[in-house]
Parts: structure tokens; C-alpha cells; sequence
């Protein structure tokens, strides 16, 4: 029996539709003050009651590399979890597609499990840090969705671990998120039904990244 | 995970390499080995185009079929920086989103594929490598996986060499072993022999990295294929052909 | 059913009444002698044997006005009680026959197997007195629990190995040996009895929930086994701190596993393992081939 290469199982997972490398999104934001009544919510229609709800610590990264073909640089995030012992996770967005007939916003999306060389090796592949931020919040799972209850903090140059860092605003990011492989347009339709129920707490929105202007 | 030795085997005159894979497949076997699938070792480079004043940067990417999940890719900024980097194997798709910026040197995809067998904890494969379609030579991987430091075990995988190869194997720890640089608290390299540390998946790629640059610039050499000789060429640290064997040298002219 | 009842409470009272006479008779008079007392008492018996008699007619007459039941009476769960009671129709006899069977062979099985076992030597934490010869039982195994921590501290150990200590067992010690980066063992004690030893590569899990699974490499497996014999070498119920010392010593020797020939047939390799056995004494290098040759 041959061997077959990384490469040809790769495509293999592409054209057989196994592969998740489409990111449906919904985002919102929730004030501080009543975040404690969402996490509530939360905790009450998901999945991990026993464990719920999963805090996490994340400085994110994003990497821009100049590319000469084209006038939009290409971005890379990279995760690491702070006070914590795992790989960085490394993703790639593309440019999202807001449809008027699909209930979220849809981008095509490859995350990538690293060592924690990677840094340095897309300096050195020529990428220059676009900006960093920290996320600390809360986790939360329903079937294949995901909700991320985050705080986004703002980071001085240079000073990753300093407590002394502000959050951007006062109010949390909310995020509901499923990355599957393409063709799996029920996606969708699930997260709005999901999304109903947090109403009137938190409104989940497709967020219509250009209309933002140039926002970073 | 243990401890890894490449070994090139030289062509003898007027044997075919299938013919001697055949012959060392057979020798295994009687000595109690058994045959246990297959491997494949590849490696694609993908080059930038060079821009004012910055060399260019070569990602070599590489794929172990003891690793079937992960991909390894060192990049080489030509200023004899390297960076190694381990991730799932979609960061192969990403590489393909920076074709642009880096072009993959088709011409020079290189693999090592061929039977695995173990004998106790050894686990011994017989490679052959090929070039674009075009057979290079015999590369033989040897894994002793109960250990992880080279220096403990060397001993043992030169004899177990001696004895299947018929050949002789220097005393002295493979090259890739002592001509190793670090980066010290300063930020400049400095030699570091690396026969006394913990042993990685890593540690195998690279050595495949540095056989196959010796193979490709024998290419480059006695074929004229001059072009990007200087990018690729710095990976290998310089050595003659043969990292282990001096009888080595010359090998790819014959095939 | 009313009928029934009557009739049953009669019957109850009869009874009743028949014991009352009963004990009246046998309580007798207060034995005064006095011929009052003595009448009372036969007056009183006729009062109560004639009650008898009449609640007796009593019951007769009602017992007689009984009809046969049209049905049978539902007596719930009660009606089971009188089904089948025939021994033969159960097939209880083969069954009791068999697993008196069962008993004798097991009890046969265990006294051989007890007398086999007890003239095992190599047997050590739970020494068997036989009633006839009682000795005192070791003190060994329940030695207080900073005696072993002392213990290992003691070892003069190469300064590449690693001992760590820990108690899953409430008092019983597992010390974690770590040997360069060479091997893991896992050493389980009892008192100061070592009563089993797990060897995995540097490289494994060696978790303190499973000190039992086997490495996944060869020559570990051969080293434990290797460990285990000279485990029962060293093993001395008299001096057991001694033993415990030239034990890790002996283990302490497995530093050069990869790095030493054998010491008879100076190769390295012979049917895929390096010499895993080392000498008891000398801490000498063999193949498990070339150790007896």
C-alpha cells in the first residue's frame, strides 16, 4: 500500500467537504452592568453546565504581510493563552460576505495549531505587527456553536503581562461563532434561532465590517 | 519518540538503487526484523523575491509520515537565521495564500519514500530519494525510540548500522549533531554541540532538510541548474556532500 | 363473609376463653387450705368451663350455617404461598447437588493452593505463622512514614538521578525515580518492603493513577523484569533498610543502559536489545543471553 502525501489527504478533506473552512458569525455587545444576566442566560441554554462557563485569557496578534500583487495585505492572528501551558493558534480570516439572505455573516477561516517559534518565524517571513490586544472572558458551547462573553483590552507596547492594561470600553464583546466545512448552509439558520433567545439582553447582529470604515 | 540518524548508503558501481534497497529489505529480514508500512518524507521550498536590500527568504516545508498530523517548516531569512516552526498540516493551505510573496520551487520538491521495518526498539527505514520523478540515492533513517539524548545511544545505532550496512560508520557523532548554532542570551550564534539534548520530532526534519539540500546541490553542481544555488545552499552548513561517509560523495552523479 | 367473621371470632374467643380456664386451673387456689377459697375456685372453674361449653355449641351452629363459596376468595399475594410446595416438581435437588459439588472442589482447589503458596519463600510482606511455631510477625512493613523519606534521603545517590515521594496509599510510600534521561521507575513500597517496581522510558507517562501499565518499549519491559527478579534478590526481612539501598544502587546502574557493551560478548546489540541485565553484585553489563553462558 503506497504512502500518500500531506498534501494529497489535504485536498482530499477540501474536495470531500471535511475540512471546516467557513467561519458563520454573529456579534453583539452588552454593558458591564448587565452582563452578569446574560451569563445567567447563558449558563441556563448551554451545553457545558457542569463546567460552564470556561474562562479564558487570550493575547491575540495580527501579523499583516505587504503582498505585491495586491493591495490588501494579507492577516494573520495569532493566540496565546496567558497563564497557561498550550500551542498558539494561529488564523487565517478572509474578506467576510454579508448576505442580505443569510441570517450571519459568512468568511472563510483555517486555524492552525503551532509551536511557539511562530512569531518569530512570520517576522522573519517578512510580517510587521498590525496590532495586539488581550480577550479575557467566558466560553460557552451549544452543540457546535460557540459563544465567547469577552472583554477586550487595550495593550501599551510592549507591556503583554502588565495588569495595568485598560479595557477599550465598558461594555463586553459577545460572539457566536461556528466554523464548519463548506455547504452546510443550516448553519445559519441555527445560530439566529440561538441568537432569538438572548433577546432583548443582547442583540446578535451580522456586523458589516465595511460600513465601519477604517477602523482597524 | 527516540533518537534519529540519517545514514546515506553509497551506490555501489553498476547497481541499480532498487536493486541494493532489495538486497539491505532482505538482510533485515533475516536479522529478525519486520516489516512494519510504509514512510514518505517530502519537502517543498518556497522562495521570496528578493527586495531592496533584504536577501531572499527561503520556507523549506516539510511533511514525516510519523507525523501524519503535522507539518514542519523552517525558514531561512539568508542571513543564516533559521526558524523552525511545527503546526497542524493546514499550514499548508496558509503557505498557499502567500504565493505571491513566496514561489514554490517546484523543480526542487524532494522526497525520501520507501518500507519501515523494526527490529526491538529500532525502527529502521530504507528511503530512496527521488527528484522530481528523478532517483537521487539511498538515504536510510535510523530510530532508536526508547531514548532520547544521542549521546547515550550512539554507540549502539553505529553498531546496528555496521551491521545490516557492511559498512563503516565513523566513531564520531553524526554532523548535524556537532555543527549546530543557538542563539545565546545575547543574540549571537554560537556553536552548540547537540548530542546531549532531549531529542525532537525537529531534530529528524532538519536532518532530512540538510540531506536533501546536499542532494539538490549536487544538481545544481553538476547540472546546470544555477539559479537560487546561493538561498537554498546556506541551510546545509556547508559541508561536503557526504555529511557521514566520505565515500558518499559523488553519489548523485551516478544515479 | 360476614357470616365468616362471626364464625372466626368465635372461634377466637373460644380459644380465648379455653386458656383463661387453663391458666385458671393452673394457678390453683391460694392454698390456705380454706374451704371458702377452695369452693370459690371450683365455682369459679364451672362458671368458665360451662362458657366454654356454650361458646363452643356457639361455634358448631355457625360453623354449620356456613356456605361452600360460589369463587374462590382473593387472598392477594397469599395465594402463592400454597402453589407447588412438591419437591420433585422443583428440580431443586440436581442444583443443590451441584453447587455442593462446586463448594467441595473449591475448598479442595484452595487448600492446595494455600499449601503450595505458604512454601513460597519468596513470599514477603505478609509472613504466614503456622499455629505451631509462632513467631513474631516483621515489624518491617508497618514502619512509621518519615522512616522511608529518611531512607531514600540517606542514598548517596548520583547526582543525575531524582527521587520523589509521594503516599497514594495513606501510609505507604511510592518514590518516583527518575535515572538521567534514561529511564522513569516507579518504586511502591510497603513499610520499608518493596513490593513492586514499574520502568518506563523517559519519554512515557509514568502517572501516579497507573503505576501498573506496561512501557511500550521493549527493552523497559526486559529491564522490569530484570528489576523485579533482583527485587526478590535483595529482598532481606532482617535488615530491610539495607536492602532497600543496595536495590536502588543496583538500579542506579541502568544510568549507562544505553551506553555500556556487554560485558562477555562486548557487542551492543543482540536480538535488538543493549545488555539489559546487570550484575547483582559487580553492576556489570550482560545480555540476558550471555548473562548464564
Amino acid at each position: 500500500m503506497a504512502i500518500s502525501s500531506a498534501r494529497e489527504s489535504l485536498s482530499h478533506a477540501l474536495t470531500n467537504r471535511f475540512l471546516p473552512n467557513l467561519e458563520y458569525l454573529l456579534q453583539g455587545s452588552i454593558l458591564d452592568s448587565a452582563v452578569e444576566h446574560l451569563m445567567h442566560r447563558l449558563k441556563g441554554l448551554c451545553d457545558n453546565v457542569d463546567t460552564s462557563p470556561e474562562p479564558f485569557h487570550d493575547l491575540e496578534v495580527c501579523m499583516s504581510l505587504r503582498q505585491s500583487q495586491s493591495n490588501q495585505p494579507l492577516l494573520l492572528r495569532v493566540r496565546r493563552a496567558l497563564g497557561r501551558d498550550a500551542p498558539f493558534q494561529m488564523r487565517y480570516l478572509g474578506q467576510p460576505e454579508v448576505d442580505i439572505r443569510r441570517p450571519t455573516l459568512v468568511r472563510s477561516c483555517m486555524d492552525c495549531a503551532c509551536t511557539n517559534g511562530i512569531l518569530d518565524f512570520l517576522s522573519e517571513m517578512g510580517f510587521r505587527l498590525e496590532f495586539e490586544y488581550i480577550a479575557k472572558g467566558y466560553m460557552f458551547r451549544k452543540g457546535r456553536m460557540k459563544i465567547t462573553v469577552s472583554k477586550l483590552i487595550k495593550i501599551v507596547p510592549g507591556k503583554q503581562q502588565d495588569m495595568a492594561n485598560e479595557p477599550i470600553s465598558q461594555s463586553y464583546i459577545v460572539e457566536l461563532s461556528v466554523v464548519a466545512p463548506t455547504g452546510q448552509e443550516n448553519v445559519g439558520e441555527e445560530m439566529r434561532v440561538f441568537a432569538e433567545q438572548l433577546k432583548p439582553l443582547v442583540q446578535l447582529e451580522k456586523i458589516d465590517y465595511k460600513r465601519l470604515g477604517n477602523l482597524p | 519518540m527516540g533518537v534519529t540518524v540519517l545514514q546515506p548508503y553509497p551506490l555501489p558501481e553498476g547497481k541499480s538503487g532498487a536493486h541494493i534497497i532489495d538486497h539491505l529489505a532482505k538482510r533485515l529480514l533475516s536479522l529478525g526484523a519486520t516489516h512494519a508500512g510504509q514512510f514518505l518524507v517530502d519537502c517543498e521550498t518556497f522562495i521570496s523575491t528578493p527586495q531592496h536590500g533584504t536577501p531572499a527568504r527561503a520556507v523549506h516545508v516539510l511533511h514525516n509520515s510519523e507525523y501524519p498530523a503535522s507539518t514542519f517548516s523552517i525558514i531561512d531569512n539568508g542571513n543564516g537565521k533559521q526558524v523552525a516552526l511545527v503546526a497542524d498540516s493546514i499550514f499548508d493551505l496558509l503557505m498557499l495564500k502567500m504565493t505571491s510573496t513566496f514561489t514554490s520551487k517546484k523543480q526542487t520538491k524532494i522526497e525520501s519514500r520507501g518500507a519501515r521495518f523494526e527490529y526491538g526498539d529500532f525502527v529502521i527505514k530504507l528511503g530512496s530519494v527521488t527528484m522530481m520523478e528523478h532517483f537521487k540515492g539511498i538515504l536510510i533513517e535510523i530510530e532508536y525510540r526508547p531514548c532520547v539524548t544521542l549521546s547515550y545511544c550512539w554507540e549502539m545505532i553505529r553498531e546496528m548500522l555496521q551491521g545490516f550496512l557492511g559498512i563503516n560508520v565513523a566513531k564520531e557523532y553524526p554532523t548535524y549533531f556537532t555543527t549546530q548554532t543557538i542563539m545565546n542570551a545575547m543574540g549571537q550564534q554560537q556553536l552548540h554541540a547537540k548530542q546531549n539534548d532531549i531529542y525532537e520530532p525537529m531534530d529528524t526534519v532538519k536532518q532530512y532538510l540538510e540531506h536533501f539540500t546536499n542532494y539538490r546541490k549536487h544538481v545544481q553542481i553538476h547540472g546546470a541548474m544555477g539559479g537560487g544555488a546561493s538561498s537554498v545552499g546556506t541551510v546545509g552548513g556547508g559541508g561536503p556532500g557526504g555529511v557521514l561517509l566520505p565515500s558518499s560523495v559523488g553519489m548523485g552523479g551516478r544515479s | 363473609m360476614d357470616k365468616l367473621n362471626l364464625t372466626l371470632t368465635a372461634v377466637k374467643n373460644l380459644r380465648a376463653n379455653v386458656r383463661q380456664c387453663f391458666e385458671h386451673l393452673a394457678d390453683g387456689t391460694d392454698g390456705e387450705g380454706v374451704d371458702e377459697s377452695r369452693n370459690k375456685f371450683v365455682y369459679d372453674f364451672q362458671d368458665r368451663f360451662g362458657a366454654i361449653n356454650s361458646q363452643l355449641r356457639e361455634v358448631e351452629q355457625l360453623i354449620n350455617g356456613l356456605q361452600v363459596p360460589p369463587t374462590a376468595y382473593h387472598l392477594g399475594n397469599t395465594t402463592f404461598l400454597a402453589q407447588e410446595t412438591s419437591q420433585d416438581r422443583q428440580a431443586l435437588y440436581p442444583q443443590l447437588v451441584n453447587s455442593y459439588k462446586w463448594i467441595d472442589k473449591v475448598h479442595d482447589h484452595s487448600f492446595l493452593a494455600f499449601n503450595n503458596l505458604n512454601q513460597n519463600t519468596l513470599r514477603r510482606s505478609y509472613n504466614y505463622c503456622s499455629q505451631k511455631r509462632q513467631r513474631l510477625p516483621f515489624s518491617s512493613f508497618n514502619n512509621d512514614p518519615d522512616h522511608i523519606e529518611k531512607l531514600l534521603s540517606e542514598i548517596n545517590h548520583p547526582p543525575h538521578t531524582f527521587y520523589k515521594v509521594f503516599r497514594p496509599f495513606g501510609s505507604n510510600a511510592v518514590a518516583m525515580v527518575t535515572i538521567s534521561n534514561v529511564l522513569k521507575a516507579a518504586i511502591v513500597f510497603k513499610g520499608v518492603l518493596i513490593e513492586w517496581v514499574t520502568i518506563k522510558g523517559y519519554d512515557e507517562q509514568l502517572d501516579h493513577e497507573d503505576l501498573w501499565a506496561e512501557s511500550r518499549y521493549e527493552v523497559f519491559r526486559k529491564v522490569q523484569e530484570h528489576a523485579h527478579s533482583a527485587m526478590l534478590h535483595f529482598f532481606s526481612p532482617t535488615l530491610p533498610d539495607l536492602a532497600v539501598k543496595s536495590y536502588v544502587t543496583w538500579l542506579n546502574s541502568h544510568i549507562k543502559l544505553f551506553l555500556e557493551p556487554c560485558k562477555r560478548c562486548s557487542k551492543y546489540i543482540a536480538n535488538g536489545l543493549p545488555p539489559t541485565w546487570r550484575d547483582l553484585r559487580t553492576l556489570e553489563p550482560f545480555h540476558e543471553e550471555c548473562r548464564n553462558s
